[in-house]
């Protein structure tokens, strides 16, 4: 691959005289791939992290893009293969029933996902300075935080089930009356299906919502996992022991990927 | 096998690069920005009708967002130019698999 011979020249003609900071740029001048140094200038276990990252990230894109794919196949004609519109089924709100709330219930997930990420990149920063407390604080908060996103995600499947959508078959291919019933409600209304509304729609549309948030889910849930067997170390000292808190910024570097994903789950499934 | 080095020599399995607050000013800029934009991506789903436009404003969003996380909450942009490289080229791949399913997936709706 001869065209990577550019990169070290880029580093050296482009990158090395704009950077701000003269104690990296005198780093960057060292020699790379000599020896005797990490050429990344990162740890093992946190450029084995990131490699895991970039293969998570495509498979979430492969799931992403066949939902695309799914969507674009299915002819707008016909009501069983017309893809419905997502303010008409994801409209609910906890202890709100039978009122007409689009997309609020998502964004407020979207809110914690977000709030927990600023909490987990706040441990990241307090590792840095090796305050064992304030680390404790923020990774409980991040905890408390994926925790109440999964809450969130359960009411979310359980009202969608309740609904009528299975792994199999979905109720939302909705007919014209439907759409004219929708039309003639505004944020915040009541409203109810009623019969004729609805009949039976795309299997996809139900079918990949349940696999790729809950892959994403499941995600979720691993990264509390790894989130609470961090905080327990944190609590007995191992990482003042080691005399860094490096493993922090790798638990961090999954739970902000997470946060990632849903951003582009948000976009496609709820947005879109 | 097990690797050994000796003392005051480079480790590359036990290495760990020496690390430095950058402060939290940044992250909470960041916090606020993704938090705007979310906002925003909620209003613009109400204020404008279903649209080619309306949908590359929400990719759009999703882009500038996913930069903001992984640059400052990953601190992609605080690390050496050559990880990044690794990291972020390989996902071009993913714009073919996009530009190609949806093609095929177009083709498959018209023949239905």
């Amino acid at each position: 691959m001869d065209f990577l011979v550019f990169i070290p020249l880029f580093r050296r003609v482009v990158i090395i005289p704009l950077m701000a900071n003269q104690q990296a740029a005198a780093f960057e001048k060292q020699p790379m791939w000599s020896g005797g140094r990490s050429p990344f200038n990162v740890s093992y276990g946190k450029l084995m992290m990131w490699i895991f990252l970039l293969s998570d990230a495509f498979t979430f894109s492969s799931l992403l893009v066949q939902y695309g794919a799914q969507r674009f196949s299915n002819a707008e004609s016909a009501i069983t293969t017309k893809w419905p519109d997502p303010a008409s089924i994801f409209n609910h709100f906890p202890f709100m029933h039978g009122f007409h709330l689009p997309l609020l219930f998502v964004s407020v997930m979207t809110f914690i996902l977000i709030a927990s990420s600023v909490t987990m990149v706040l441990a990241v920063e307090a590792g840095h300075r090796k305050s064992k407390k304030e680390v404790q604080k923020y990774m409980l908060y991040t905890i408390v935080g994926g925790a109440a996103f999964l809450g969130c995600q359960a009411w979310e499947w359980a009202t969608f089930i309740h609904e009528g959508a299975r792994l199999d078959s979905n109720m939302f291919g909705i007919t014209e009356q439907g759409y004219k019933h929708l039309a003639s409600v505004s944020f915040g209304d009541h409203f109810e299906w009623e019969p004729g509304d609805r009949t039976w729609g795309p299997v996809p549309f139900a079918a990949l919502f349940f696999i790729v948030t809950g892959f994403h889910g499941f995600h979720v849930f691993s990264g509390v996992v790894i989130n609470v067997v961090v905080y327990i170390m944190t609590i007995r000292g191992v990482f003042d022991r080691r005399g860094h808190y490096e493993m922090i910024e790798k638990a961090g570097l999954y739970w902000h990927f997470v946060d990632l994903v849903w951003v582009f789950v948000f976009t496609f499934f709820y947005l879109i | 096998m097990e690797f050994h080095s000796k003392p005051g020599e480079y480790d590359p399995i036990n290495y760990v690069p020496h690390t430095e607050s950058h402060g939290t000013s940044e992250l909470w800029k960041t916090f606020w920005l993704l938090l705007g934009i979310t906002i925003l991506d909620f209003v613009i789903y109400f204020v404008m009708g279903p649209s080619g436009m309306r949908n590359f404003i929400f990719i759009f969003f999703g882009l500038v967002k996913a930069y903001y996380i992984v640059g400052a909450f990953m601190h992609m942009k605080y690390e050496r130019i050559n990880l990044a490289l690794i990291i972020l080229v390989p996902t071009i791949f993913i714009i073919g698999l996009i530009m190609g399913l949806l093609y095929e997936g177009n083709a498959i709706g018209l023949i239905k």
